[in-house]
């Protein structure tokens, strides 16, 4: 299909000896919006990270904008380039001596070998842009190591908007940020889905989240469970068979 | 007590000072990375199985230079293995590797009668015995290293930072950990004939986090632990010249002179 991302066929994954992901199929369409959800343990981050070519694939294909993946990630640089993550922690340890304008920097050259003062002058600007777009302005000068998890956050999702990309990866990237950081966060993937053309694949727990800005949902534990429009695969049943009734109880209060 | 300007007309001692200044700043420019990456102790151990390495070279009656340089890139790349696919703390297998190869080429140099003497020579490095030819080599292993790093400073940056991040971004992060481990293992090994076994950490730590400290940016950070280790080198040879002290231990003391000047500093200001 033409406007097909990323596709995913038939993917298993063993994570220390075990099967954490078995069999697993979806396409994620261009633009489109998908939360992967399931309970601790579920296999979300380990489907991610194999997505990534950053875990080995037991059984499967996966193909990103119709290119497959090779067996330890390859993919042509073009492709890799387009392809943003943001992980489910980031931790520093001790002083870490790189400014974050610098750090978005990066973000901004392709993979591969380059001498680094090239382009210095359009990465200059499109690190102002990133940092503007995610409300970092003011933590540019700022080292990686002295900022809060939120501002954190935001600079990593500044290090994945530095350049134009097509798909984005977020492993429960909105944990830890506030009510107003998130829903600008939230604002921002819209933004970036309707304005550019993202699309996002985004691993949460916050299944109220997931129903007002998701178009589509993967239920997983260890297999897909069940997929949809949020409508159809977080309801009670279904929310119950995934995380168990004391879920659907909640749901069925928060919503009167 | 020596004069300054005899100590420099001395070619020999002009060889020292331009070794450490080499030496210094390859220590320097690596161990900037090495120290965020947590391969401190890696150095370390890979110093202390150098001397392994020179036994071997020494019972096998092989000219131990050229056993030193394989030796380190096997050891540090054994090594490495051992400690991803463990179960056990990096530090406490580091720790059980050093030990135990110490004690295996302390036992297997006893066992040569001509090779006694050199012991202390092997720990504590023979910087004035620096010959053109070890010049070359570290003058090349410097400029190589430079080229890597700096061609490869995006790569670097991330996967110190994080690994998995790296790689989603397109960076070879096996390709260049082992890279880094393997130019690690080089530096060491021609560093020990100069700097010596149980100095040769302090070379690629010391200025390293000196230069953290001072840093808020990070090619001033990796230029300023090269410069210090380079800086900090000629200091101390120069000053072990003057006293006839030993010179290696006179270039540790100057680096440790030099981070706790900074800790003051940064404390200060």
């Amino acid at each position: 299909m033409d406007n097909s991302v990323l596709r995913v066929e038939n993917l298993s994954v063993r994570r220390d000896g075990q099967l954490v992901v078995d069999g697993v199929n979806f396409e994620l369409l261009s633009e489109s919006d998908t939360a992967l959800v399931g309970p601790n343990g579920a296999g979300k981050s380990s489907l991610v990270a194999a997505l990534l070519g950053l875990l080995p694939r037991l059984t499967g294909e996966v193909f990103v904008m119709g290119h497959r993946l090779g067996p330890t990630g390859e993919l042509p640089h073009g492709v890799r380039s387009q392809i943003a993550y943001l992980p489910q922690s980031f931790a520093l340890r001790g002083r870490f001596p790189l400014s974050v304008a610098e750090f978005v920097a990066f973000g901004f050259d392709p993979p591969g070998p380059r001498l680094p003062w090239r382009n210095r002058s359009k990465r200059r600007k499109a690190v102002l842009v990133a940092l503007a777009r995610t409300g970092s302005s003011k933590l540019g000068a700022k080292l990686l190591s002295e900022l809060s998890g939120g501002e954190l956050k935001r600079v990593l999702l500044a290090f994945c908007v530095v350049r134009p990309r097509k798909l984005l990866l977020l492993d429960e990237a909105q944990a830890g940020l506030d009510a107003t950081a998130s829903e600008q966060f939230q604002e921002l993937l819209l933004q970036l889905r309707r304005q550019e053309g993202w699309t996002v694949l985004q691993v949460s727990h916050d299944l109220e989240m997931v129903r007002r800005s998701c178009d589509q949902v993967l239920c997983l534990n260890r297999y897909l469970r069940c997929s949809g429009p949020p409508s159809h695969a977080l309801n009670p049943q279904r929310l119950a068979e995934l995380y168990g009734p004391n879920v659907v109880a909640y749901q069925h209060q928060h919503h009167g | 007590m020596v004069d300054s300007a005899g100590i420099l007309a001395q070619p020999f001692m002009q060889r020292a000072l331009l070794g450490g200044l080499l030496t210094g700043g390859l220590g320097g420019l690596l161990g900037s990375f090495a120290v965020l990456r947590q391969l401190s102790f890696f150095s370390d151990a890979l110093g202390h199985s150098a001397l392994l390495g020179v036994s071997i070279g020494i019972l096998l009656g092989i000219n131990p230079t050229l056993v030193l340089i394989p030796f380190a890139v096997l050891f540090a790349l054994l090594v490495n293995q051992l400690v991803e696919r463990s179960k056990l703390p990096a530090d406490a297998l580091l720790n059980i590797v050093y030990s135990s190869s110490l004690a295996f080429a302390v036992v297997a140099l006893s066992l040569v009668e001509t090779y006694r003497g050199g012991i202390q020579q092997l720990l504590f490095g023979d910087i004035l015995g620096i010959g053109w030819l070890d010049l070359g080599v570290i003058a090349l292993l410097l400029l190589g290293a430079v080229l890597y790093l700096v061609l490869s400073m995006r790569a670097q940056v991330l996967l110190t930072l994080n690994s998995d991040f790296a790689g989603a971004f397109g960076v070879g992060a096996n390709w260049h950990r082992i890279a880094f481990i393997v130019l690690l293992a080089v530096v060491v090994a021609v560093s020990i004939k100069a700097v010596g076994v149980l100095l040769i950490s302090a070379f690629v730590v010391i200025p390293a986090c000196a230069g953290r400290l001072l840093s808020r940016r990070f090619p001033i950070y990796v230029l300023s632990s090269a410069l210090l280790g380079g800086g900090c080198a000629l200091l101390g040879l120069f000053a072990s010249g003057l006293t006839n002290l030993p010179s290696g231990p006179c270039v540790v003391i100057v680096q440790f002179s030099g981070f706790m000047l900074v800790l003051l500093f940064k404390a200060i200001f």
